[in-house]
């Protein structure tokens, strides 16, 4: 048995969802695929969690051109999603994929997926300014950081490179908040359903009446 | 410390109301208000314990200097947690239970046998070796921007309440939903993109999505 299994079934066992005997203490009727569905919907619904995954697809879209995004405290910033993605969606028999690989996020297999109704949720991104470069793994949820790269320190004093350090992780989190206020700004107006939303679908390879008769079968 | 060398994994948090003061005397007050304490393993029933700690020290508490420097407050939040076997538990309560048996002629009934558990758990607890972590908290004062270098969402979330009360403020999230909001965006603009997941508009209508 697994670490992982063993410390579920040890905090099942003094929650009292099992017994001495490992049985459950109450019985969950519902069936493998039912509980699936209401997991991703729970997720999806959690925190608008399907803001986050708009973000990161809205992103996708807009990084293959490889052209800035948005502007930070003068530098332009260009995004790029590198080494692994993974989306989740609601739609379809599939509820999560994950993708690997150096440009996995522009394959044609993830458009395929994201036609099918999946959403970016998690994605490794680069962010370029000038010759300085950040990367971090961001999520739909809460976009915390994850696994960031920072720029080399240009500072030798301890103390110093602590703070140069603090600097470039507040920074970085001034990278993100601009892109999401680019993709809000876009996101509240009328050009989101009218020109951004089409254009993602084009992108996608689906019309919006196709990707329901998708969703349909 | 991760603030200062290592992975660099963190959640981000910003002010929604209230403010940290920037007096380093009033600021080192506030941080006492949710030190850490140990747990008393002896007389105390909790498998719990949480609060702030200095973040060269995580055995320290006295917050009266090195906390606040350029700007910026650092310290870190300590979680120890006993974690007591349940294959313990429960070989225990077999021998208890046989041996039960052998002195009643009949098995214990449940409510014997969920005695005889808490017992037993009790027992165990005060041979239990804690297990200690921390995580350190960077939080920029000037831009009001709090940084939990933690990868659990448990220990987010139980640092930030811990901060919003000894500090007396409100933190919000840095997720998109929560930049939404305080940007005054309308609800009805913020409904997911029915096209984008695969789902017809009336699902969405209907709050399936």
């Amino acid at each position: 048995m697994g670490k992982r299994e063993q410390a579920r079934e040890e905090a099942a066992f003094l929650r009292g969802d099992v017994g001495v005997d490992g049985a459950a203490t109450a019985a969950d009727d519902r069936d493998a695929a039912e509980k699936e569905r209401d997991q991703a919907r729970e997720q999806l619904l959690r925190g608008r969690t399907w803001l986050g995954r708009e973000l990161l697809t809205w992103l996708l879209w807009r990084s293959e051109s490889g052209d800035p995004v948005v502007a930070v405290e003068g530098a332009e910033v260009v995004p790029l999603f590198v080494g692994k993605v993974l989306l989740r969606g609601l739609a379809g028999e599939v509820v999560e994929l994950s993708a690997r690989g150096d440009a996995a996020a522009y394959s044609t297999q993830v458009k395929h997926a994201l036609q099918g109704g999946l959403l970016v949720h998690q994605a490794r991104l680069r962010f370029t300014l000038g010759e300085r470069s950040f990367e971090a793994t961001l999520d739909a949820e809460f976009l915390d950081v994850r696994s960031a790269k920072l720029p080399e320190l240009l500072t030798d004093e301890e103390d110093d490179r602590a703070a140069e350090r603090l600097a470039l992780c507040e920074e970085l989190g001034a990278i993100v908040d601009a892109i999401v206020a680019s993709f809000l700004e876009e996101r509240a107006s009328t050009a989101w359903r009218r020109r951004t939303v089409p254009a993602l679908l084009a992108w996608m390879g689906a019309t919006a009446g196709g990707r329901r008769a998708a969703s349909d079968r | 410390m991760p603030v200062l060398r290592g992975s660099v994994t963190f959640a981000r948090f910003r002010l929604a109301s209230g403010k940290p003061p920037a007096d380093a005397r009033r600021f080192a007050r506030a941080l006492a208000r949710g030190a850490f304490e140990p747990l008393d393993l002896e007389r105390g029933e909790d498998d719990r314990a949480t609060g702030f700690v200095r973040l060269d020290d995580a055995d320290a508490i006295d917050f009266s200097s090195g906390v606040l420097e350029r700007g910026r407050a650092l310290f870190a939040w300590r979680v120890d947690a006993l974690l007591i076997k349940a294959a313990a538990v429960r070989a225990e309560l077999g021998r208890w239970a046989a041996a039960f048996e052998r002195e009643h002629g009949r098995l214990p009934a449940r409510g014997e046998k969920a005695t005889a558990k808490d017992q037993i758990r009790h027992q165990l607890r005060r041979r239990a070796e804690p297990s200690s972590r921390t995580s350190d908290v960077s939080w920029n004062l000037e831009r009001g921007e709090l940084q939990i270098w933690a990868a659990s969402r448990k220990t987010v979330e139980e640092c930030a309440a811990a901060i919003e009360a000894a500090f007396e403020l409100k933190l919000e999230p840095a997720s998109v939903s929560a930049q939404a909001v305080r940007r005054d965006i309308p609800e009805a603009a913020l409904a997911p993109t029915a096209e984008l997941m695969g789902l017809a508009a009336e699902e969405v209508g209907r709050g399936q999505a």
